[in-house]
């Protein structure tokens, strides 16, 4: 029995944003990654079913504005504190996917007493010699669409590389079909083109996280090496580290009911 | 009408069993020193035989990690054509301004190489290539910003007495007194390229400098470049002066059209399928997605898809032929787009040193003085009555 979430706006500092919502109970705030996720994800509608779900659109992704007065991770953590605080959640559990496990951590390596419990799911933030992040700017769909799922049979692992097909053949792509992911990638680069996808200082600041973390990591996820999990789960003093098989990059698209479970054991705990 | 004789100092020698990028991630296990020793010097030998053609000036520019243009620092052939020539206009098109920290360093470069060529530098700045932004590892969702305020530096430290403070987002400098100062005054003509961006053409326009249309692209793309140029101009309150618009073209003459095609064509192919691709990367935040969308609307047409010879002179990619059909065809390009700079491509790879020459003197004795009688200096070129042969 999904939940799907309702679309409203919050006022900002920076402008106007997005603020996905549906469920009662406990708050789960959702950060998205750096393909914008949202409305329709039923990782989220599931997980709706037992709590709150507050699912923030980042500037400069769907709807929301502002992303001309956020220029780094600094900028975008403040932004999550106001958002936190005009939605009147002192202290919630708080769920991230890639670029938005990375201000998730942000966020509770600053503000530990933000964030009730964690979960980091293919986290980024973190810059390992040896087993770096794959390039996300730039490279073809299709390519792109093998990192983030295991199965390439998913709708937008498809649609994915139907795009590239068409850039390939010359067909006219609508503008669009092509304007959300152009805005969301030029609002990831904002935060993540130099240094790419990672903050040098975070990994010393990771023992400020005194919240409960639960790392999910897909196992085909190729784009992040598991190095990364495995230096988040270290690094944060109560954290455990949890894979998740036939699931890649987008594991909250491509196992939902799994996540679910694991987020539900995680927060009920 | 000015004429300019561009130069890329491209790279003539990838092997043939390369068939990735030209930019960015292409070896550079693949430069042969040997070739750059041979080549830097000859390339400048066909920009100072401009001088002695009659061109009216000649424009280097800068690109970073690539086969396509080996001119890291154009302001260091600049300085030597500065030095090697006497009459022609040095054209740097251009600086690519967000590249460089402090800036600084462009107002002083480009003040060097006025004051050694007596005055004759023409002071091009550009945002910098799509590729550029992966090579230097500079966040393109800054560069416009970092442009606008490395412009404003740039202009201050020539116009302004020094020294000053400039406290900006990107650049932070206690002490703006560029040392030495431009002849010209109050600073020198003012160029910059685009591809169609709306934030470039309208920055142009406000700033009445001279908007450089990027080549490889059907001719229609430039007549709509050209035409959103002038409607940014009347927005402003004026009507844009020919010298205001640039348009770069590959051109190559022989003393026949079958002799032209005969023997450019494989140079042109290579240049192509082998230097550009990788150019045409535009990394996420470089331009808005208002820009962009506008961009688009030309990419396709883009040189890279091209596929047969049929295309390339459809579109004028390139103006290729005799003297008289070359003439013929840049004048009814010119009349149609109205630029009053005329900047020819004649090096394009691997076109051998002396084709280069021979086309280049061809050029320079058979199709400019008819050019120049069509066009004379001061008038409009848009829609020009043709009194050529």
């Amino acid at each position: 029995m999904a939940t799907s979430l309702s679309d409203g706006r919050l006022s900002t500092n920076v402008g106007t944003v997005q603020v996905l919502r549906a469920g009662a109970g406990d708050p789960v705030v959702y950060l998205h990654s750096a393909m914008g996720e949202g409305a329709g994800t039923l990782f989220l509608e599931d997980l709706a079913d037992e709590r709150e779900v507050v699912a923030p659109v980042f500037p400069g992704f769907g709807e929301s504005e502002g992303i001309e007065s956020i220029d780094d991770m600094d900028d975008a953590v403040f932004h999550l504190l106001d958002v936190l605080d005009r939605l009147g959640l002192s202290s919630p559990a708080v769920v991230g996917l890639s670029l938005g496990g990375w201000m998730a951590a942000e966020l509770a390596v600053r503000y530990p007493d933000r964030v009730s419990r964690l979960v980091l799911v293919n986290p980024v933030g973190l810059y390992l010699p040896g087993a770096e992040i794959k390039e996300l700017f730039g490279r073809p769909l299709r390519e792109l669409a093998q990192d983030m799922f295991a199965d390439q049979s998913h709708p937008m692992a498809q649609m994915m590389s139907q795009l590239d097909t068409m850039a390939a053949s010359e067909v006219d792509i609508p503008f669009e079909v092509l304007r959300p992911l152009l805005q969301s990638m030029a609002a990831t680069a904002k935060l993540a083109w130099d240094p790419y996808l990672h903050d040098p200082k975070l990994a010393g600041r990771l023992h400020r996280v005194s919240s409960p973390a639960l790392i999910v990591r897909g196992a085909q996820d190729t784009l992040v090496p598991r190095a990364h999990a495995e230096a988040y789960a270290s690094g944060i003093s109560r954290a455990a580290l949890v894979e998740v098989e036939g699931a890649a990059h987008l594991l909250p698209l491509e196992k939902p009911a799994e996540l679910v479970e694991l987020v539900k054991a995680h927060l009920g705990a | 009408m000015r004429f300019f004789s561009f130069h890329l100092m491209p790279y003539p020698a990838l092997p043939d069993d390369y068939d990735g990028p030209a930019w960015v991630t292409c070896p550079n296990s693949l430069f042969d020193p040997g070739v750059g020793s041979q080549i830097y010097n000859r390339y400048l030998d066909e920009l100072i035989l401009a001088e002695e053609l009659g061109f009216d000036g000649v424009c280097v520019n800068e690109h970073h990690q690539n086969a396509y243009g080996l001119m890291p620092s154009p302001n260091l052939m600049a300085s030597i054509l500065a030095r090697q020539t006497s009459r022609v206009r040095i054209a740097v098109v251009g600086n690519a301004l967000p590249l460089y920290d402090p800036p600084t360093r462009v107002a002083e470069e480009f003040a060097m190489i006025d004051c050694i060529s007596g005055g004759r530098l023409i002071a091009g700045m550009v945002v910098g290539g799509g590729p550029e932004y992966y090579s230097f590892s500079i966040n393109p969702a800054h560069a416009r910003e970092r442009f606008q305020e490395a412009h404003d530096i740039i202009k201050r430290a020539w116009t302004e007495p020094g020294p000053f403070e400039f406290i900006g987002k990107h650049y932070k400098l206690r002490y703006v007194n560029s040392w030495p100062r431009p002849v010209q005054q109050p600073h020198p003509e003012i160029w910059i390229p685009g591809v169609g961006s709306l934030e470039t053409i309208e920055f142009v326009a406000r700033n009445r400098y001279a908007y450089m249309g990027i080549p490889y692209f059907h001719i229609d793309v430039f007549e709509r470049m050209f035409k959103m140029m002038r409607e940014a101009c009347q927005r402003q309150g004026y009507e844009v002066d020919p010298l205001q618009l640039g348009w770069l073209v590959p051109i190559y003459v022989a003393e026949t059209d079958a002799e032209a095609r005969r023997q450019y064509e494989d140079h042109f192919w290579y240049f192509v399928r082998r230097l550009l691709p990788g150019i045409n990367i535009s990394p996420p935040g470089y331009t808005s997605i208002r820009s962009y969308e506008n961009i688009l609307k030309g990419a396709k047409t883009f040189a890279l898809n091209l596929k047969t010879w049929d295309e390339v002179q459809a579109g004028e990619y390139a103006i290729v032929g005799s003297p008289e059909t070359v003439t013929e065809r840049l004048t009814e390009n010119l009349r149609r787009l109205g630029p009053g700079n005329l900047l020819g491509l004649f090096q394009l790879g691997t076109l051998p040193a002396d084709a280069t020459r021979r086309s280049l003197e061809l050029f320079g004795t058979e199709v400019m003085p008819k050019l120049r009688a069509a066009f004379p200096a001061g008038q409009p070129v848009l829609g020009a009555p043709a009194a050529v042969a």
